[in-house]
């Protein structure tokens, strides 16, 4: 009998223990996975690298660790075969020590990759606490970022500061644009010219190797993010002029940039015929301003035959003297859209850039572009609730002809 | 049709009785198999343990008595002419290695049950049957290289449980999970063998159990045991209890039994990153009357437990195991695995049965069944996947676009050569990732010839991550994943989480009913009838398990939305007019979610089953046989609780070719609906209801050569209506079902209402031989199957979307041969070879239709630019291995049994003709010809200038036609150039390294002693006073630590593409040469494993 019951209570016993066995990790705060607060930041520093480490401005680590020739090959003609103008390298790779004290930066995520527009890259904006008392003073430092992340900017947000340990990284210059990375080789033989652009380049950095390297900080705050907030005028007279030589423009890549009352006045940059006309569907039977088909066509990104390359558009401001161009991937959600009419005057921001991979060509300023992070960027204000004019923007549709004033 | 016979009742006079009882109780054993050997005779042995033979032959007799978990006995009897012979008590021991192994296999099956997305590894055969020797011989020892009897899927098997079908009606397989550690509930079964004669099922091509678990099977008292393993689980404990049979009549049995394990924090070794849990319940109470008695059963099992995956041979190189689990990743310092299964599957059955007279006796039986099962997983929207072993994560992902056509015209320029001069096309690779030359080599880091075109530096830095066993890079990054959700909190707070924790329920009631009859008035014949009847209802939805720091999930669907500019800008709509292509719901557009909340899909399949079934078995001198007749009816009907973006989209794209219905089932009339009219409705969507009736015969004779040598022939033909799980293309998004069952509704003559049934015939020859000192069975079999139906789906590069791809017409053929002997050694030693030497492959190509899950088109006409929706397409299928196992399959088992009770044997078993399960996706027949036998082209393919893939003797491009008339004798069929190089089914051979995406890869070890297994068990039966006894089993797997057997695995469907440049959309895809890009996975048998268990009964 007594058998009986120790064997009933040990039965009874078994569910209670279940019950209390399974059960998974406690759910995790904001507090437990991004770093709040200074000390916690110093604490991980100090536990990442016994042997000592230093936070470095976006600029100063340019000036320290990114060369002319790079630093990742003896011969530098094999980095990718357009590089070379006369004499600075417009692809460039200087790897990083893997070892050694940290080299760190402490920057903010700029864009936001959902619209499209960014594809596998993030803009880092140096964090600073200078004054802001308007232009040329502010120092804005940026930073574009190649990563082998899809997405990256739903676990990076616009906004969030983050600090990223480049060791073992690389810093190099892609078309001439200074970005984090890795060495890597294109060898896309399906592209168009691709004799003259394959070889050694900035690559992507691989997603173990990021999620090592970086650290969030705090909540993402887009409220703190510096926008270069100028005119028209002053961008294509002064600002862009300042940085059109090759070295210089570097400095000036990736800034975000806020132009105002600009419009778009549905003009495409034609190599040798500068701004040009774009072209408007009809829905004829010529299939001209057909996004899919024309690379003219009045959208902002229509397709570019699937080479990949931003499509741009230019923005002009009240005299139509000055312009500049507004880029947009043709896989951007927003690419088959129709550009504004003229009437809509408003503002327009994004990323400063000048694409700079052809050594074939002195750069003369023209080139640079504006690069919206999505359609929210451009025109917020005629976007708004009762903006006056109010622009609806108006998706292309095959056999729907383009509205008169789009 | 139900056959009667009448024979003239014959007088015999000499008879056998006995009584057959537990060494280790002294107890009757109830329910043994008693059989004369020479006279072909046999019983069972009732409450009292007491059997009763009648109308015998007077001769030499061997009395053959067998029981599950006992060891079988032989007893030599003369039986005296007109006498009534008497047996002094027969005593049987119990098996414990047996009764081990069975609860091995029980758990085994019960781990690797088909997950929710219907991928798993194959289960192995799980029923064994002591009475036979290749099945006992078998089911245990080969469980390990998943090996599958006569290479059947295991849907082929039926299960049944006191009579009642419990298989699954939406996917064929049984649930093993019900009884989860439950081994005594499990113990007790009748295993048919194929097509053979039987009383509680009409049975098929497979093995046919039925499990029995009447109360007064079970000895009196009280056992309770404890084990301990290193496999999933590590511990278990249970305790049953046995009223035995009691003076008023009842019995009573219950069983607890409790498995767990905490989380495995230790990275190598089997488990790595899972935990066990489980309480199995058993409760069985039977009542006995002179003529009948009633059985009441109920058991369940609530699990839950962890589980891992097949990975790519990467990754188990790189992290230097085959127990990786990329499942899982730590939180707050602690292990979490993504993937948690819970399952419940409380069961309750009554079975009453009854002796009409001695001649005559029936059953019925009726029960309900509930299965909870779930899984859960990550999910995400607009974030970074969060699999670590995710393609692009790997190190092999830097050498993508590295890799050198080299059946490009110019190839060889493709190379730095020795001194390092860089040729134009600066293709650098020197060798490929199987070490294959190119060339002679490639410029490195360092500008020395020295390694591939990637920075070795930054190769090996994440080589290192992996090999290191970085918590970042090798598991889930929980901590990311949180900060993700709250750093957009901070952004969006009323947006969508950024990832969540996701539980997809696959849920299953059934309720069931049986009718058994049988008649024995007439000598010579037994007629058996039998009616059963099932109704099943598949119950499929998701919720959130966790937000994981996130506000709320909107309900649409992240693939749609990812696709949504595409999808647009390919079908001639803008974004905002399919903007509703993303919901899940019409009515109920973008929805907060919140935990535990349904959200995504919630849809049920009605499916109800019955049949009819009656056999005739004759029994003669010198010749057994018997016939039987079958006819099933089976129906299904869908119904969604949701109705979503993707399957209105569809219904508008069928508009015009009239398939609108398809998509809407029963709920045409309520389209166009009005959704923003209807908001927050909540109304069910009916589906077409289909209907099959299927016919089924079997017949089969056994000739006795002599009491100790008999030959037996059997056979089968039928048709078999498809499962559900085969029949919707994409059950979670609409109701279209594949095309030949539309066929089958509107059918207007036999054919037509067969088109969507699969036909299948059967045979099987054996031999059998029965001497004192050696036993066993050769047997041939041969099936052939037709007009089989499956559903894949996957990621199409081609089309850049999630593609469904319905195949029919599958044809297949198993034939082979099993044969099992075992031989006495002396006293203490039995030797037993089983062998098994199969042939299982598909005979024909398939029918595949190919359609975007979200409508997006799957091509463009070049000259029209119409809009393709729907590809149609052959799948090289013809000459293929069925991936069911290994097709080669030996043991040899060398046992010892000490009448001290001691038990030992050690197995060596041999496994080889293991294929890879090949992806339907790689071997369309466009592929290969550039064009689909729907006339539509193929964009990038093996046969193109940029592939130059296709193999000739001239080194000139292969030509292909196609005959793309549906009406043709020849439809579908490719005639190929003469130059073209073809292989012994027909189908062009590819170049290096193309050739690797597309072959069938074999399974078995490189190193043939790698293709060995062996396992061994040593255990102890200890008696102890007033019946109390203890024993002892130790059983260790894989003794060798072979850590190179393969037992399953699947090749990817996605194919490596490039886009090129300047090319028409329905131009530009390439495929690439780095046939590694998405390389198959691979699951790998456990190293050495044991399974130690400690049983006290009293």
């Amino acid at each position: 009998m007594r058998k009986s019951i120790y064997a009933y209570a040990m039965m009874l016993a078994l569910p209670v223990i279940v019950l209390m066995t399974s059960c998974e990790p406690r759910g995790l705060t904001a507090e437990d996975v991004i770093l709040s607060e200074e000390s916690q930041l110093a604490e991980m520093l100090d536990a990442e690298n016994p042997e000592g480490y230093k936070i470095y401005n976006i600029n100063d680590l340019l000036d320290t660790f990114m060369t002319e020739p790079g630093n990742f090959m003896s011969d530098s003609s094999r980095y990718r075969t357009r590089s070379y103008y006369n004499g600075l390298y417009l692809f460039s790779i200087d790897t990083f020590p893997k070892g050694g004290p940290g080299i760190y930066i402490r920057a903010r995520v700029a864009t936001d990759d959902y619209g499209g527009n960014f594809y596998k890259s993030m803009v880092l904006q140096q964090v600073n606490d200078w004054s802001q008392e308007g232009y040329p003073e502010i120092d804005q430092q940026c930073l574009r970022v190649s990563l082998d992340m899809g997405s990256a900017g739903g676990m990076f947000h616009q906004g969030q500061e983050m600090i990223i340990r480049c060791n073992g990284l690389a810093i190099g210059r892609y078309a001439n644009q200074p970005q984090l990375c890795i060495p890597t080789n294109n060898n896309n033989i399906y592209a168009g010219s691709a004799e003259e652009k394959t070889g050694w380049a900035p690559g992507r950095i691989t997603s173990g190797q990021f999620r090592n390297a970086a650290h969030m900080i705090g909540m993402p705050d887009v409220s703190k993010l510096v926008y270069d907030d100028i005119s028209m005028v002053v961008l294509t007279a002064n600002y862009i002029k300042k940085y059109s030589n090759v070295v210089a423009a570097r400095k000036a890549d990736g800034r975000l940039i806020r132009i105002r009352d600009v419009h778009f006045n549905g003009k495409y940059d034609e190599m040798n015929s500068g701004p040009t006309p774009c072209n408007h569907y009809k829905a004829d039977s010529t299939d001209l301003g057909n996004p899919e088909t024309d690379k003219n066509a009045c959208t902002f990104g229509p397709t570019t035959g699937n080479v990949g390359y931003p499509q741009s558009r230019f923005v002009a401001d009240k005299t139509n003297k000055y312009q500049v161009l507004i880029s947009t991937s043709e896989y951007a959600r927003y690419a088959y859209y129709y550009l504004p009419a003229e009437k809509y005057v408003g503002s327009i921001t994004g990323v400063l850039g000048y694409y700079m991979d052809n050594g074939n060509y002195a750069p003369d300023g023209g080139e640079w572009s504006i690069t919206p992070c999505s359609m929210a960027d451009i025109l917020p204000e005629c976007q708004a609730e009762g903006a006056d004019p109010r622009w609806e923007p108006v998706e292309w549709k095959l056999g729907v002809p383009q509205p008169e004033d789009e | 049709m139900f056959v009667l016979a009448i024979g003239l009742c014959s007088f015999a006079q000499t008879s056998l009785k006995g009584r057959v009882i537990d060494e280790a109780t002294q107890l009757p054993v109830v329910g043994a198999k008693i059989t004369l050997a020479n006279q072909n005779i046999s019983t069972s042995t009732n409450q009292e343990g007491l059997f009763t033979l009648l109308y015998l032959e007077a001769m030499d007799e061997e009395v053959l008595i067998e029981k599950e978990g006992f060891m079988p006995e032989l007893e030599l009897i003369n039986l005296r002419e007109n006498e009534e012979n008497v047996m002094d008590d027969i005593v049987m021991k119990q098996d414990i290695v047996n009764q081990a192994q069975d609860e091995i296999l029980l758990n085994l099956t019960e781990e690797e049950m088909t997950d929710d997305e219907g991928r798993s590894q194959s289960q192995a055969s799980s029923s064994s049957a002591s009475t036979d020797v290749f099945n006992s011989n078998t089911s245990f020892a080969w469980s390990t290289a998943r090996y599958r009897n006569r290479g059947y899927q295991s849907n082929a098997e039926n299960y049944y449980i006191e009579g009642l079908n419990f298989s699954s009606q939406e996917r064929g397989q049984f649930n093993y999970s019900a009884m989860g550690g439950l081994n005594d509930a499990s113990r007790y079964k009748e295993v048919l063998n194929p097509m053979e004669a039987t009383n509680f099922t009409f049975g098929g091509i497979a093995q046919s159990t039925n499990y029995l678990m009447g109360a007064s099977r079970y000895a009196q008292g009280w056992k309770v045991g404890a084990a301990g393993t290193n496999r999933n689980y590590k511990a278990r404990v249970n305790a049953t209890y046995s009223s035995g049979v009691m003076a008023n009549g009842w019995a009573v049995t219950a069983q607890l039994a409790y498995r767990f394990s905490p989380y495995i924090d230790n990275k190598g070794i089997i488990g790595e990153g899972i935990k066990y849990y489980s309480l199995g319940y058993f409760l069985t109470a039977e009542k006995i009357w002179d003529n009948a008695r009633l059985k009441l059963i109920t058991f369940g099992a609530p699990t839950e437990r962890g589980q891992n995956a097949a990975v790519t041979q990467e990754v188990y190189d790189l992290t230097g195991s085959n127990n990786y689990n990329p499942y899982w990743g730590y939180q707050d310092g602690k292990v979490r695995n993504s993937r948690i299964v819970k399952s419940y599957d409380p069961t309750v059955i009554a079975a009453y049965e009854r002796m009409i007279d001695d001649k005559q006796r029936f059953k019925v039986a009726a029960g309900y069944h509930y299965s909870w099962y779930s899984n859960s997983a990550l999910t995400f929207y607009n974030a970074p996947d969060p699999r670590p072993d995710y393609y692009r994560n790997l190190p092999s992902a830097m050498w993508d676009g590295q890799i050198a056509n080299p059946n490009n015209a110019g190839s060889a320029d493709q190379l730095f050569d020795a001194n390092g001069k860089h040729y134009p096309w600066g293709l650098f690779i020197g060798e490929d990732m199987n070490g294959k030359s190119y060339g002679s080599g490639f410029i490195g880091h360092d500008g020395n010839l020295v390694g591939p075109s990637i920075d070795e530096a930054q190769y090996n830095a994440l080589v290192d991550l992996w090999k290191n066993r970085d918590n970042l890079t090798t598991q889930i990054d929980w901590n990311n994943i949180y900060a993700a959700n709250y750093a957009n909190n901070a952004v969006d707070p009323e947006g969508s989480a950024r990832y969540i924790l996701e539980r997809r329920h696959n849920d299953i009631q059934e309720a069931n009913a049986m009718f058994n009859y049988v008649n024995e008035q007439y000598d010579h014949l037994k007629m058996t009838l039998g009616v059963e009847g099932k109704y099943s209802q598949g119950i499929h939805y998701k919720t959130i398990d966790d937000l994981l720091g996130g506000n709320q999930w909107i309900d649409i669907d992240a693939f749609a939305d990812r696709d949504i500019k595409e999808l647009a800008s390919n079908s001639g709509f803008t974004q905002s007019d399919i903007a509703y292509v993303i919901q899940n719901d019409l009515y109920n557009r973008n929805q907060k979610i919140h935990k535990n909340e349904r959200f995504g899909y919630d849809y049920r399949i009605n499916m109800a089953k019955a049949n009819v079934w009656f056999q005739n078995e004759w029994t003669f001198n010198e010749v057994d046989f018997y016939y039987a007749l079958a006819l099933n009816y089976t129906s299904m009907q869908r119904f969604s609780k949701m109705f979503n973006g993707r399957q209105a989209y569809l219904a508008t794209l069928g508009y015009k070719s009239g398939t609108m219905w398809k998509y809407l089932g029963n709920n045409i009339d309520q389209y166009p609906i009005d959704p923003d009219q209807d908001q927050g409705l909540h109304k069910t969507f009916y589906g077409n209801a289909h209907h099959f009736l299927d016919p089924s015969f079997k017949v089969g004779a056994t000739y006795k050569i002599n009491g100790r040598n008999r030959l037996k022939l059997n056979a089968l033909a039928e048709t078999r209506a498809p499962y559900a799980r085969d029949a919707y293309i994409s059950q979670r998004v609409h109701d279209r079902v594949v095309e030949s069952i539309y066929v089958h509704d509107k059918a207007k003559n036999l054919k037509q209402f067969y088109a969507s049934s699969e036909k299948v015939v059967s045979a099987d020859l054996t031999y059998e031989f029965n001497y004192p000192i050696v036993r066993g069975r050769i047997t041939g079999f041969f099936t052939q199957s037709w007009d089989g139906t499956e559903l894949n789906g996957y990621y199409d590069d081609e089309s850049r979307t999630f593609v469904n791809q319905a195949m029919t017409g599958i044809d297949k053929r198993y034939m082979g041969i099993e044969a099992a002997a075992a031989v006495k050694l002396g006293t203490y030693f039995t030797l037993t070879g089983v062998t098994s030497v199969g042939d299982y492959r598909y005979t024909s190509d398939a029918i595949a239709v190919q359609s975007a899950e979200n409508g997006m088109p799957m091509s463009q006409d070049e000259v029209t630019k119409g809009l393709i929706l729907e590809t149609t397409d052959k799948v090289l299928l013809k000459g293929m291995r069925l991936s069911t196992g290994p097709q080669v399959n030996a043991s040899l088992k060398l046992s010892f049994f000490h009448p001290k009770m001691w038990f030992a044997d050690v197995t060596v078993s041999y496994h080889d003709w293991n294929f890879l399960s090949v992806a339907p996706s790689r071997r369309m027949q466009g592929l290969y010809t550039g064009t689909r036998i729907d006339g539509t082209h193929v964009n990038g393919s093996f046969n193109d200038e940029f592939a130059n893939a296709v193999m000739t003797t001239d080194n000139k491009v292969s030509e292909a036609t196609i005959d793309i008339d549906p009406e043709s004798p020849t439809y579908g069929q490719a005639t190929y150039s003469a130059n073209t190089v073809l292989d012994a089914n027909g189908v062009p051979v590819l170049k290096y390294p193309y050739n690797i995406m597309t072959e069938q890869e074999s399974l078995a070890a490189t190193n043939p002693m790698n293709r060995f297994l062996i396992d061994m068990s040593v255990g102890k039966l200890i008696y102890l006073p007033n019946r109390q006894s203890v024993s002892i089993n130790l059983s260790v797997t894989n003794l060798t630590n072979n850590t190179h057997f393969k037992t399953g695995g699947y090749q990817q469907a996605r194919l490596p593409r490039g886009v090129r440049q300047g090319e028409k959309d329905y131009h530009n895809s390439v495929i690439t040469a780095n046939a590694w890009k998405y390389p198959s996975k691979y699951y790998y048998a456990w190293g050495v494993n044991f399974f130690l268990t400690v049983t006290y009964k009293f």
